[in-house]
């Protein structure tokens, strides 16, 4: 974004993916409230300076009944009374098309700080119920209607499709999972930090680890959660004197250098059949993935020290592996086989442990993965953190990949 | 911040570089203490082997963390066998023997005498009490045992709660200890808290005073109108008889007992156990499972306990004071407004708010009290308390009603006052106590 205005990121917060906020009979006002206060908090930014806010959200309307989001963002502080919000959906993109609209408001001159909030609550409802709602992330009545599970079925498919093109051993498929669970066991908020996993566990096929659709089981998905993240964006204008009065360089504080945006058909049998005789088998994703490294500047992956992507399924990311060229197309395996994407790997992937391991509030996880990856670049990330990470990339996708986002976050 | 944490994790590696633990054997492995801690060896050691009194009993154990954990592949690294043919030659093998025996001062002793004359020289040895003291354990014990010999406390169950209680004895090699500390937070995911070597430890020593308190409340007021006064609202999971029958009336008496007979501190009245407890545990009422004890179920009626007469009555129909008080408070905490509910808490008129009140500043005052002699500072105790009990730790009702208002609160219900607290009335009145970055303090306010 070398000729558009610089868009900073202040901080953030997320709340513990692990919590359980129907058992806390909670509502999402309080989940909001957390996030929010929480990023406020960290980055010392004051409530009265926050100008504008957004909220990405997929289906509260279905989990929660209720909708108008923006507004409640209103309830968490007297200072924001009156301050311009809305709320963003497009299904678990819905964080990152949050924060693209921030985004673009800052460029355009409108507004010098925003608060972006990802959100959802979805242990509300039984999980049979709550897989019917996620339906309504693909061609519902096409697609999902009085289908059990369908969206795991829906990335069966896409394992499918792998193997009908290339080969696909599902073995590959458990070492993704085990390496999500394996570093959220390091990350403190992530959902899965406790869960007993091993690898011959993921590789398993009783009982323990049933199908769920397809070659699907159930360590190959990502989970259900609870859970709000809230960043901070701000103009130069606002992160230079931001910088001064925390005592740092304005270098020292990331910003977006790049980001990408695509959407697809909706179906996902029209996506395979528009991307027939093409290397990749999601086209719009791969365009997403180097758009992005076309604004930063960055000529290919080598350019990004770690990505955090969006393994709703451990097939999206044995997807994410060859569109974001760590392979050749097809041969994600080679990838996994050479321990490339693990934390200490050369191509990181889920330092956070992804979807699978650190969780998937559906709304949230787009801007969850982006202050995971401001966590990365500023060497705040703990015990998941990829040593010297500069410059992080992430792949948030809606539907059976169909709406695809992806930023570039780096410091200088 | 940052760099301490660095300091540790580098610490922690070289610590975690000084021995290795490749054999686990559990003594006792059929108990929920054995076989939950047993599955939770196997996520990190190749070889643990699960020990009972028959090797069926062990094989039980076996199905029973398969299913604690939900993963066959448990039994991939577990061999099982009984005391009288399978333990000297396993524990001769072990480089850490867990002893999960029950919580029984003689049966330990004797199963420790057995291991001290059958392990290898260099290997740790742990014991999982609730409160039992390790030195008196360590009693009459080889010089190589009593260095190696240690208290590793799990709560039950080991694999989803991971607040520990790490106690060393007198003679206990510190380097154990630290060993132990980095095995267990890096390889077992648990929070470990380093306590004295004193009654209940930490968790249960502060915890158990609580419900203790609640056991004696329930004689005059009925167990229904306790737990709903010193509710989950209050900064806990589960109501605190409610939480008696789930841990078992019997273990409940061993740990106030213990803590009473051994303790002898300022609230010791608060830790007598209450006699109508005494005779009905007497006749077999222990809680949840000899089929209830504060409560229990008839069919899909809800029963509650009458102190008093020993007989139960229908929950329904039961005619508590007007407790709206409470619902204002826990609407508040649904919308996550922590601080406004807890200030109503405070401002919250009537007998019955003044009774949680009451029970509330009891828990800061003795915790905090209880900071230096149980732990080293109050973060240990703040850490079993939220990670162990799922309870507000007391910092964090500090920092949401405010210190001023809690010393008020202590005062008011003529408790002493912590020189802690006291000291940072003094000095910045606005200090905060929660230190823990990943808490999220809202969580331990349920919104009932």
């Amino acid at each position: 974004m070398s000729q558009v205005p610089e868009v900073y990121v202040l901080g953030g917060y997320q709340t513990d993916f692990a919590r359980n906020w129907t058992k806390e009979r909670k509502h999402f006002a309080a989940m909001m409230r957390e996030g929010v206060l929480g990023a406020l908090e960290s980055t010392q930014v004051e409530p009265a300076e926050i100008q504008v806010a957004h909220v990405g959200n997929f289906a509260a309307e279905l989990y929660c009944k209720q909708g108008h989001l923006g507004a409640f963002f209103v309830e968490v502080d007297p200072a924001f009374s009156g301050l311009p919000t809305g709320r963003h959906e497009a299904a678990c993109a819905s964080g990152s098309i949050a924060l693209l609209a921030a985004i673009a408001e800052i460029q355009a001159g409108w507004y010098d700080v925003s608060c972006v909030v990802g959100i959802e609550q979805m242990k509300t409802v039984p999980a049979s119920e709550g897989g019917d709602y996620l339906g309504t992330a693909a061609w519902y009545e096409q697609e999902a209607k009085g289908v059990e599970f369908p969206f795991p079925k829906l990335f069966g498919k896409l394992g499918d499709e792998y193997d009908k093109r290339y080969g696909l051993k599902d073995d590959h498929l458990a070492a993704i999972a085990t390496v999500n669970y394996a570093n959220a066991k390091l990350n403190p908020s992530a959902q899965t930090r406790t869960w007993y996993m091993n690898r011959s566990h993921a590789g398993s096929r009783d009982e323990f680890n049933a199908a769920v659709g397809g070659r699907i089981r159930v360590i190959d998905c990502s989970q259900v959660t609870d859970g709000s993240a809230a960043v901070i964006l701000a103009s130069s204008k606002f992160a230079q004197a931001y910088a001064r009065r925390r005592g740092v360089t304005l270098e020292s504080i990331p910003r977006f250098r790049g980001w990408g945006h695509h959407t697809g058909r909706l179906k996902f049998a029209d996506k395979v059949a528009e991307s027939q005789g093409d290397r990749y088998v999601l086209p719009h994703v791969r365009a997403t993935i180097t758009d992005a490294w076309r604004r930063a500047g960055i000529a290919d992956v080598n350019g990004v020290d770690g990505i955090e992507t969006h393994d709703c399924f451990t097939t999206s990311e044995y997807m994410a592996i060859d569109h974001f060229g760590i392979t050749a197309p097809g041969e994600s395996w080679k990838a996994i086989e050479e321990g490339w994407i693990e934390l200490r790997g050369k191509h990181p992937i889920n330092p956070s442990g992804g979807l699978i391991g650190a969780g998937h509030p559906v709304g949230c996880t787009g801007v969850r993965q982006v202050l995971d990856s401001y966590k990365q670049v500023t060497g705040t990330a703990g015990n998941y953190q990829v040593d010297g990470a500069r410059v992080f990339q992430t792949l948030n996708i809606g539907g059976s990949g169909t709406t695809s986002v992806s930023f570039v976050i780096g410091r200088a | 911040m940052m760099a301490v944490g660095l300091r540790n994790t580098a610490e922690m590696k070289n610590i975690l570089g000084t021995r290795r633990i490749e054999h686990v054997v559990v003594l006792g492995a059929n108990g929920a203490m054995g076989y939950g801690s047993g599955a939770l060896f196997t996520s990190a050691v190749p070889r643990v082997t699960f020990l009972a009194r028959t090797k069926q009993k062990a094989e039980d154990g076996l199905k029973a963390a398969i299913q604690a954990v939900r993963s066959s592949t448990v039994a991939n690294r577990v061999d099982t066998g009984d005391y009288e043919t399978a333990f000297d030659r396993a524990v001769s093998q072990a480089d850490l023997v867990f002893e999960a025996l029950a919580e029984d001062f003689d049966v330990k002793r004797r199963a420790l005498e057995r291991v001290d004359r059958t392990r290898q020289k260099d290997s740790i040895v742990a014991t999982v009490t609730s409160g039992l003291s390790i030195q008196a354990l360590a009693k009459g014990r080889s010089e190589s045992f009593r260095k190696h010999f240690l208290g590793l406390h799990f709560f039950n169950p080991p694999n989803v709660i991971v607040g520990t209680e790490l106690v060393a004895g007198k003679d206990t090699d510190p380097g154990v200890c630290d060993f132990i500390e980095a095995y267990a937070t890096r390889l077992l995911g648990r929070t470990m808290i380093r306590t004295s070597d004193t009654p209940g430890f930490a968790g249960n020593r502060v915890g158990f005073k609580v419900l203790n308190e609640a056991a004696q409340l329930a004689a005059e007021h009925g167990p229904a109108l306790v737990d709903r006064v010193i509710g989950p609202y209050t900064g806990r999971a589960l109501p605190p008889l409610a939480t008696i029958d789930l841990v078992g009336w019997d273990i409940h008496r061993a740990i106030v007992d213990n803590i009473h007979e051994n303790a002898r501190d300022e609230a010791a009245a608060t830790l007598k156990l209450p006699a109508y407890m005494a005779s009905l545990i007497a006749s077999g009422t222990l809680g949840n499972k000899s089929g209830g004890g504060f409560f229990k179920k008839a069919g899909k009626t809800q029963l509650v306990l009458d102190p008093r007469s020993g007989s139960y009555q229908p929950v329904g129909e039961l005619k508590l004071p007007d407790l709206g008080y409470i619902d204002s408070i826990a609407a508040l905490q649904r919308d996550g407004r922590y601080r406004e509910a807890m200030a109503l808490f405070v401002e919250a008129p009537g007998p019955w708010a003044a009774l949680a009140r009451k029970v509330v500043a009891g828990y800061v005052s003795y915790a905090f009290h209880r900071a230096g002699e149980v732990t080293k500072g109050i973060a240990g105790i703040d850490d079993i308390m939220g990670f162990g009990f799922n309870w507000a730790p007391p910092s964090v009702l500090i920092d949401t009603i405010g210190l001023v208002k809690v010393i008020a609160m202590i005062e008011e219900a003529g408790l002493p006052v912590p020189r802690l607290l006291a000291d940072a009335r003094s000095k910045d009145v606005s200090k905060r106590f929660y230190m823990n970055p990943h808490g999220n303090i809202g969580r331990f306010f349920v919104a009932a």
